[in-house]
Formats: C-alpha cells, structure tokens, sequence
C-alpha cells in the first residue's frame, strides 16, 4: 500500500490491526451491563475530537504469562492521552473493562504512570476513568508494584494539579488507595464500586452475606463513608459533572482558577431577602445553602459530598465571576454542630483549596461540637483539630460572615480572627459568646435560681440580660474580633470588595518540611 | 358596654378577617407575634402587635398559652377577646378566666363550650331537646375491651371519635372486628396528641351520609335564630375541603325542620353568639345530631353571602350584649355560595402537607369572587399550623352559575412555589354527579377516581420543560467562556506566596 | 478496543416519567414539538408578576419548577406535578438494562415523604407485609400518617426507632419483594 508513492503499508496494517481490535461482542456486553466503553467515555469527557492517545500499540508484558493466560491485546486495557476540556489541557487514563476485566499489569500500570508524569510536568489536570477488576493475578508482585508506583506520583502530585478519580466499574482491593488519594472522587450510581475486600472475602472471613451495592456502592461511599464526592445516575451525567468541576479549579497550583463573565441576570448586590431568611427563633432551623445562593452568582453553586455530613456544607461557588470555596454550618442538620465526620469533610475541603489558590468564604451558625459518649470516644479532639489546623495553616484569603450562633471551641474554630481570619463579619442576628445564654445562665446563677421563687422567670430575664450584654456581635464589633457588623442585604457587595482587597494577599511562613496535621 | 378594643387569639387568615370586620366597626385590633412566624402578614394588617416572640415555655405554644394572652390582655387594656377559630375558641377554661378578668370574650358562655364540648352531655342534650342521636358508647370507652363490647352491641361499622375533638383528629372508622384493637389505640394516641385527652368514645357509623351544619345565632337575651344550613359532604379523613350554602340536598320544610332542631339544641345551653350544630343526613331524609361548635367556622364566609350578614360583626355585637337585630323570618338566603379551600397538599400523594414558600399569588376579582387568605408573596408555610394557603368563595344567583364561576376563578388562582389542593377542585367541578347535587360524604372515596384534574397535554408541556431545562443548562455551562488569562500572569507577589 | 468511529453529540433528549412513560423531543433548545404530525412551536413567558408559563396552542399553562436535580425534575403544569428524569438514548438504555437486572431480586426501601416524628412501627423484622398495610406511623404537621406498604413481602431491615424524627426521604424500612 502506498501513500504518495512511499511506502506506508506497515503502518497502515497496524492501524488496521488496531482498528480490528474492536470486538461488537465486548462492547454489547458492557452495554448490557449499563455501561459505556472506555472510548465513549472518553469521547463524553472531552471536548469533541480533541483527545490525543498516548502508547495505542503496546501489549503486555510477554514475560510474565507463566500461570494463566494473559491476552496480548493492543493498549494492554487502558487508554491514555490528553484532550480538551472547555478549551483546557487535560490528561486522563481510562481502563477497558473489556480486555481482561480492565485488571492492571506491569504494562497497563506503565502507561498509568506515564501519563500521571506528563500531567505533572505539564501542570494540567489528572483524570481516571476507572473500570477495572483489580490487580492482575497472572503478572503478581509486578502488578503490585505498579499501584505502587501510582500512588506515589498520585502524592508527588497532590496540591499540584488537580486529580480527579471516576469510579464507573469496580475499583476493588489496592485499585481504591489511588481514588482515595486523588482530589475529588466521582461515582455514578449502581454500577460501580468501591471496596477493599469485596463480598466473597467478607463472607468466608465473618460469615456475613452482604451485596456488592450494600458493601461499597456510590449509595454507601456518598452517604456512609464520604469516600466518594460526587454521584450521578448515569455514567454521561457523572462525566458531564467532571466537566462542570472542572471549570472552578485551575490546571495547577501556579494557577488561579478560570473566571466566567457575569449573565445578564446577574444577582443583584442588594439581596432583601437575606434578611430574613434566618429566623428569629435562634432554635428554628433553615437552610444555608438559601443563603449561599442568594450570596454567590446565579447558579453558581456547586456542592461537595452533600450526602455527607450534611451538618457542614461546602463547595464551589463564584462571586462576581471569581471562584471561592464555601465551607458553611448547616442548621438544618444536627443543628449545624460540628462532629467528627463533619471536621475532617470541612478540613480536606480547606486544604484544597488552599492548595490551588481559591480563597475560602466561611458562613458560620454553629451552637458548638456534637456532645456524646460515641464523639469523644471516637476522637472528636483529634478530628475537630483538622479543621482548626486547616484553617490556621491556609495562606489564601479567607473570610467569615458569622450568620447566627457561635459559641465556645466552635467560634474559635470556624476562621476565627486571632485563627488568622483576613475578614470577620457578622450579621445582626448573631450570638457570639462562650456559651448559649440557657446555659450561662445556670452556670453563673446557679445559686440564685435556686433560691428563686419563680427560677422560670428569672433564668428568662436573666437570658435576655445576658443577650443585651455579652452574646451579641456588638461586642465583638467593639473589641475588634468581627471587623463589621453587616446588613444581611449587602452580604454580597461587602464581599466582592473585600476579596478584591485580599487579592494580592501575601503571608510568610516559617521554612519547615510541612506541618504535622493531626491526621 | 361597647367594646374599643380586641385581642385576636389568633393568626393567619381567620386572624385578618376579624381585623377586617374590627376596622369597620372602629375597633382597635392586637395581635399576637410569635417566632414562628415573625414575618406573617396579619401582624401588618393589625393596628397593635403583642409580641410572644420570646418563649417562656416551650411545651405551650403561644396561642394556647392562656395565662400568657389574658396577661398581655390586661397590660394593654383591651376589652374583649376574639379566639377565631382552633387554638382556644373551644376551651371553656380561657372563656372563664376571660370573664374572671372582666374581658369580653366574643363567643359563647364557658358553660354552653364545656357543654357542647363534652360529647356525652352534649347527647345527653340533645335527647333531651327531642333531637335524633345516633347509637354508640355512652361517654368515653374504657379500653380495646369495651369499644369491642360496644361495637358488637350496635354492630359494624362504628366509628371512635376522640371526647375533646374535632377537626377529623382522633377520629377512626372501624369497618371489622378484627381492626378495633388496632384503631382504638391510633384514635387514643391521636387524641392525646391533639387534645390532651385520650378519651375516645364509640358510635354507629352511618354509611354515606351527607354532612349538614346549621349556621346559629344568638343573643344574651334569649334569641336564637339559624341562618341556613351549609353542605359539608366533600371531606377527606374528616377534612372539609370544600363547602356550600345552601345544600342541595334539602327542601324549604327540612331546612325547617332541621333548623329548629338545631335551635333547640342552642337552647337548651342558653347559647349566644356564634355556633354551628353538625348534623348527619341519611339517604332517606332522616338525620342525627353530632355536634355543636361553638365558634365561628372556617367556612362561614358563604353563610355571610348568602345571607349578607357579617357573622363577626354579630358575634362582636353579641358580646357588647346587644339585641339580635332581625328574628327568623327576617333572614333570607340569597342565591349560592362554594367555598374552595386551597391548601398546600399535595393532592397526588393522598394529600400530604407540602412545606414551603408561596412565592407568587394571585387571583381575580370581580363582584362574584372573596378570597380570605392569610398569605401574600414570600409567606411561608410551616409545619407549626394548618396547610391552609387560602378560602375562594364564589357567590351566583343559582348553584349552576356559582359552579361556572367558581371554574372561571379556579382557573385564574395563581400559586408558585408550592403544591396546592387547586387540581382537586378542578376535579370536583368537572364531576357530573358534584355538577348535579348529587354527593355525599363518600364522593372522594368512592365517586371521585382520579383526585386531580388535568388537560391531556399538561403532561406533554412538563416533559418538554423538563429536556428544555436541562438542555439550557447544559449549553449555559457548557458555553460560558472560561478565562484563564489571569491566573496565568503570576505576579512576584503571588509566586512568593505559592513558594512559602 | 480500537477507537468506534461515531459522533458524540446528539441533541435528541427524553423525559421519562415515574411511570415509565417516554416523551422524547429532538431539539428541545428550538421550543418546537412534533405535534400529531405537526410541528407546534411552545412559548415561555414570565408576566410581570413572576408567574411562569407556557402558551401552547393559544391556551395558557401555568409553569413552576419543583424539584430539580442532577437530571431528575418535576414540573407542575396547572397545579398537577409530574416527574421525569431527564435521559439521552444511551442514558435510557442504561436505564432499561439495570432495571431488568433489579426487577429479579431487589429489595424497596420505603422513604418518609414529609419530616416528622416516628410514633409507632406496626411491623417487626422479618415479619410478613402486604401491599397497602400500614408499616408506620408518622407525625407531622399536627396529624398522624399512617405511611403503607406498596409492595408485598418480608421485612428485611426498620431503620428507625420509635420518637425518632426524621428528614423527608429518610429510609424507614426495607422490604424484600416477595
């Protein structure tokens, strides 16, 4: 076969060989499953004819094919490269369940890592597209010592390009360390999983019967375990949903993140209703993420792990086209107390962004850390210190706008001025003290109420008292503690300003390895 | 003595509507504010505003907290006190402690609302006053054991009604033997939660009956009058979701008939003021005293239509211990009026509550149309009171052009944000046997298939919207342009603080 | 697998509702349908008031957005709501596969459709339930629900105990279909 009169022929009879690879059957019978293939993945994820493939023609290793059979397929089940995404240089690797249940070998793991270097020298996003049945058994210790060499630069990586794990297929045994370590961890819902040992295992070992969706379904790791961030019900919304992250995050952390010019009907600075959206009944629960709507551009809001540890809410947002992360108490949920799972799902989320360069918005209305046996004893000490760390340790620009409550550790903890806050508001309707009034109250008149005739009336007066004097903003206002109190209705406008004067935000820190999070 | 001034026990629409009457007469209103509800519209409508928003205690709510609101009453001097309805309008304790106290109370004596509040004296009345009863248990039943007992004696169905009830709460028909147990412990438990009384008591259940009320009038001086009957039937559980006045179902000679029954049931309490005497009505005409409630109803608005006289007025009047201006013959009912209660339930899930913000609303008016509503843009529906969004009452000369208007206005009763009982009404009014008269209190049940109406391409136009939108979301994220220009010109400033 | 070539974008979206329905329409974007054989193009309007509808056919047809999220709407059309979730072809395919995988063996949790407070659980574990038959009791504006069963079988896990309160779609039971 010529081409132009040279001769081409062997090149076009491996592309032909490539091209025959392609099995109908495989791919009817991952689509009978619910799934799509590694291509039409790839083809959904990136901008359309855009994508590049990396290492099309390598096979496995020949030399470990010792015990069982091991097929010599073209891209030994994976497919690496880079693309476009809105217009932005990203890599991504995609395992192909069809050949050999996607299992990874010395060859599979190589092209894993080549491109995860690629994308660290290049400073661009790293995505996984995982299907993959774990380990490859025939090839052993090699095949070990490939996750080996994928968590490791999944580490180099970390804080330096973004890395995003999709889990559509099993992630099974070591698979599931790569995800875990990775930024965001995205599940598209009954057909994949997420587990160390799977079923068989745990059935021959505690003699229990549990399915693969009950043991480490998206259901599980978005609800139970906070392992997964994202779950969609279908494999092109979860991979549409990759796209719209990606547009909060830049390639890498010398970035900032991509700005989005403002719709026509843009949030107005001066929203009414913020006024009333916290009741005046400090018992009463609302939704905070009716207030991050009305602070953040129209639909701008893009929730993080929201069946998880629901009493803290966090997020990307964008204000006046520049993107944030929101870390917010949510009083619908155990009152907005922070707990154990909640403090390390707002900490993670600090380091991110921290790492790439988003500054931190923080909406605070918490009574104070979730009381009980099962809290302390689990280590609410150690995990609620994440937080606190997290929020110390940031360097980007970082505000608080106190919405009601903050009591005790809590105030402190939630960005806090003397906890390095660069802006600290409040809202009229807060209470800042170290406890509620209920509870001072009987503390510092113990005495009195118990030789009170009508203790119920007095505890009420002696409540209001305490409001008037010491639990309110004011007090803070005056010492210095919150910069300003804020009419809920200029939330908006008071913080597009203040973060245009953090913009060139500049701290020094100590030289030092890293710090010692309390992990 | 002529009352200035009024405390309004109450909230929501019943709340505006005494305000209503009470700016007519030059009467000063206060109402009560409660954190619940900080924003609601009828703190504005009221000249004085009490506030409750601080809680003393948290077990009483706020409109029941009686020592709370006669305490308030007297700080501010006012005269008299209007319960509404619900809350405290039925509490023969707040009635006495507002007579100890020397205030008004516009309703009946405590007397007569203890009386008529206690079911078995109530029958124990009504026999006496010659009205028809049904059979059941002679006052509360004891146990499983004896409603058992009791049912067997008058035999299946019977119905347990809760002693201090009302409103459909703690009520629970029994259709076997074998259920009784069962339903005798949910009525028992519903009461004490609702009346903080468990006392259920047990009684025949008529099948299919219609729901007749007799509007009563009367004064301190002895008069009693009833200003026609409102028809009941279209209930779910007990809950009345739309009413009229008068009933198709009676003649001039049973409106007779049952209305002096009614009368002498009033009567025999010596009663005054408002109050409506609840009847059941067999197929064949004859019919059974349940209950008299003394206060002013939900649905008294298409009494006042049809008869044009202004029930709170009178019962302001009444308490002033004026005369009733007219006797019986003096009242005329005047052409039909429906009334539609529009509630946030959602009508495709067995009428469920459905939480939220009205966000719009909005109906039309002309000379056929009230809307009493305690809501306006921005109200929000809480889980502390009743579903109620709002009452539309259409009055026409002939029930058939009520009917058509009552479609008109319907169609035209706007509401964003929440789910709402209109496609229920809708549903209503296209049934034929409704369109006739035809009805009773099964029509939900058993005439009624499909409890929502709609036009055949309404399901069409949500499926199109639904692509539409996720379509443009898509396209609106997808084609945004991103800039990255900025991030990439890294200031020393910024580099500095990158490399810590 | 070598590289299937094909076009990736196609246009083409379906509503699927609760009950299975599909309503699929080409071009969504261009506000047309194919109406009985006629393309009848759909207007949206907001009055000044801030209702949203539709004018279809010359007739008016108040609009208001629910629920929404991800891909799953409902949409209420005149006071009546109706839920979809929003799939392309392949999505839809998807759709169809699993659900005949889950039809043969699958367990139904039964969710609280309101926040409210559990007052009674009528059933025990493992315990038989029929279609219809009251499971739980929960209160919630005042009144006491009776939540039922709509599938037959056995009680396979009660997730909450009695005074619990609970959030609008919290699992309460799981019952293996029979």
């Amino acid at each position: 076969m010529d081409v132009k009169g040279k001769n081409f022929s062997r090149f076009l009879e491996r592309q032909q060989a490539h091209n025959d690879q392609h099995d109908a059957r495989a791919e009817a019978k991952q689509h009978s499953k619910g799934k799509l293939t590694a291509w039409e993945r790839i083809d959904i994820l990136f901008d359309e004819d855009t994508f590049e493939e990396v290492d099309a023609f390598v096979t496995a290793d020949k030399a470990n094919t010792g015990f069982g059979k091991v097929q010599q397929a073209f891209g030994d089940g994976v497919i690496i490269g880079h693309g476009l995404i809105r217009g932005r240089l990203t890599f991504a690797y995609a395992q192909d369940f069809t050949v050999m249940g996607g299992s990874l070998g010395t060859v599979h793991a190589a092209k894993i890592m080549k491109i995860q270097d690629m994308a660290l020298k290049m400073g661009a996003p790293m995505i996984g597209l995982i299907d993959s049945g774990g380990a490859r058994i025939q090839e052993g210790v090699a095949s070990l010592a490939g996750y080996a060499g994928i968590f490791y630069r999944n580490v180099q990586s970390s804080g330096v390009i973004p890395q995003i794990s999709v889990i559509l297929g099993p992630a099974a045994g070591g698979a599931v360390y790569s995800p875990s370590i990775t930024d965001f961890v995205f599940m598209t819902d009954q057909t994949s999983y997420m587990f160390v040992t799977g079923p068989n295992v745990v059935k021959e070992v505690l003699n229990e019967d549990v399915s693969l969706n009950d043991l480490g379904g998206a259901g599980v790791h978005s609800k139970k375990s906070g392992v997964a961030h994202l779950i969609y019900p279908d494999e092109e919304n979860t991979l549409m949903g990759v796209r719209q992250l990606l547009a909060y995050l830049p390639s890498n952390n010398m970035e900032n993140s991509p700005e989005m010019e403002l719709s026509d009907d843009e949030t107005a600075d001066f929203e009414e209703i913020l006024r009333d959206i916290v009741p005046d009944d400090p018992n009463k629960p609302y939704d905070v993420i009716d207030v991050i709507r009305q602070i953040v551009d129209k639909r701008s809001f893009y929730e993080i792990a929201e069946n998880y540890a629901q009493n803290i809410v966090i997020g990307f947002g964008r204000l006046d086209g520049k993107v944030i992360g929101i870390v917010a108490n949510q009083p619908k949920v155990l009152a907005g107390t922070l707990d154990i799972n909640s403090s390390s799902k707002g900490a993670r989320f600090i380091r991110f962004c921290d790492t790439f360069n988003i500054p931190l918005l923080i909406l605070e209305d918490v009574p104070g850390f979730l009381p009980g046996i099962d809290q302390e004893h689990n280590g609410i000490i150690r995990h609620g210190a994440k937080m606190l760390y997290a929020f110390a340790d940031a360097t980007v620009p970082r505000i608080t706008v106190i919405l009601r409550k903050s009591y005790g550790g809590a105030y402190c903890v939630m960005n806090s001025k003397n906890l390095g806050g660069d802006f600290n508001f409040s809202w009229p309707t807060a209470e800042i003290a170290v406890m509620g009034p209920e509870g001072a109250v009987a503390i510092l008149y113990r005495k009195e109420l118990d030789d009170s005739d009508d203790p119920a009336a007095m505890k009420k007066e002696l409540a209001t008292k305490y409001r008037s004097e010491i639990a309110n903003p004011y007090v803070a206002e005056e010492r210095g503690f919150i910069d300003e109190v804020i009419d809920p209705a200029e939330t908006r406008l008071k913080l597009i300003r203040a973060y245009e004067a953090l913009e060139t935000k500049h701290i020094t820190t100590p030289a030092r390895k890293h710090g010692n999070i309390p992990l | 003595m002529k009352i200035k001034s009024i405390l309004i026990a109450n909230r929501g629409e019943i709340a505006i509507r005494i305000i209503k009457t009470a700016k007519k007469m030059g009467i000063r209103s206060y109402v009560i504010k409660t954190a619940k509800e900080p924003g609601a519209w009828y703190l504005e409508e009221a000249d004085e505003i009490i506030d409750f928003s601080e809680k003393f205690d948290e077990t009483i709510p706020e409109f029941l907290d009686i020592e709370r609101i006669i305490k308030s009453a007297k700080k501010h001097k006012v005269d008299a006190i209007h319960p509404g309805y619900g809350f405290l309008a039925e509490n023969p304790g707040f009635a006495k402690r507002c007579e100890e106290e020397k205030i008004a109370f516009i309703g009946p004596s405590h007397d007569a609302i203890y009386r008529m509040g206690h079911k078995t004296i109530a029958k124990e009345l009504a026999r006496e006053s010659n009205v028809p009863l049904l059979g059941g248990s002679p006052g509360a039943v004891a146990d499983a054991e004896e409603a058992r007992k009791f049912a067997n004696e008058i035999g299946y169905p019977v119905i347990l009604k809760a002693a201090a009830g009302g409103g459909g709460r703690g009520m629970r028909v029994v259709e076997k033997e074998k259920d009784i147990e069962r339903m005798f412990n949910l009525a028992t438990n519903e009461a004490e939660k609702a009346f903080n009384n468990p006392d259920v008591f047990l009684e025949r259940f008529v099948r299919e009956p219609r729901h007749i009320e007799f509007q009563i009038l009367g004064d301190q001086h002895g008069n009693v009058v009833h200003l026609g009957e409102r028809e009941c039937s279209i209930q779910r559980k007990h809950q009345k979701l739309l009413e009229e006045s008068p009933s198709p179902a009676l003649d001039k000679a049973l409106r007779k008939t049952m209305g002096d029954a009614a009368i002498n049931i009033a009567k025999s309490v010596n009663y005054y003021s408002a109050g409506t005497v609840e009847f059941l009505l067999d197929k064949d005409n004859s019919f059974s005293f349940m209950e008299m409630n003394t206060r002013i109803q939900v649905e008294h608005p298409v009494t006042e239509k049809v008869t044009g006289i202004d029930l709170i007025e009178q019962m302001i009047r009444i308490a002033e211990g004026e005369k009733l201006a007219f006797t019986q013959k003096d009242i005329k009912l005047n052409g039909w009026a429906i009334e539609w209660r529009i509630n946030a339930e959602d009508v495709q899930s067995g009428f469920s509550p459905s939480l939220g913000t009205i966000e719009k609303i909005s109906w039309s008016e002309n000379e056929h149309i009230r809307v009493d509503t305690g809501v306006r843009d921005g109200s929000v529906i809480t889980p502390y009171y009743d579903s109620m969004i709002a009452k539309l009452i259409v009055h026409a000369e002939t029930r058939e052009k009520a009917l058509q208007q009552s479609s008109l206005a319907i169609k035209k009763f706007w509401i964003k944000g929440t789910k709402t009982t209109l496609a229920f009404c809708r549903a209503v009014l296209q049934n034929r046997n409704f369109r006739k008269g035809n009805f009773n209190t099964s029509f939900l049940s058993k005439e009624l298939k499909l409890h929502y109406h709609q036009e055949p391409d309404e399901a069409l136009l949500a499926a199109f919207f639904a692509t539409y939108d996720y379509a443009r979301e898509i396209n609106e994220n997808e084609e945004k342009p991103l800039h990255t220009k900025n991030g990439n010109m890294i200031t020393p400033w910024v580099l500095n603080k990158r490399l810590r | 697998m070598a590289r299937a070539a094909k076009k990736k974008k196609t246009t083409s979206l379906i509503a699927l509702s609760a009950t299975n329905k599909a309503y699929e329409f080409k071009k969504p974007l261009e506000k047309k349908i194919k109406y009985q054989g006629e393309v009848v193009e759909i207007k949206l309007h907001e009055d000044s008031k801030g209702f949203s509808y539709i004018v279809w056919k010359k007739k008016k047809y108040l609009l208001d957005v629910i629920e929404k999220k991800q891909n799953r709407y409902t949409i209420m059309i005149n006071g009546v709501w109706h839920s979809f979730t929003v799939e392309t072809p392949i999505s839809l395919k998807r759709k169809r596969y699993l659900e005949q995988q889950n039809n043969s063996s699958s367990s139904v949790s039964i969710e609280a459709p309101m926040p409210g407070k559990i007052i009674d659980i009528m059933v025990e574990e493992g315990g038989e339930v029929k279609e219809g038959e009251p499971i739980i009791i929960l209160e919630a504006m005042k009144m006491q629900n009776e939540i039922t069963s709509h599938v037959t079988g056995i009680i396979h896990a009660i997730s909450v105990k009695k005074n619990d309160s609970v959030m609008k779609d919290d699992v309460l039971i799981e019952i293996k279909r029979a």
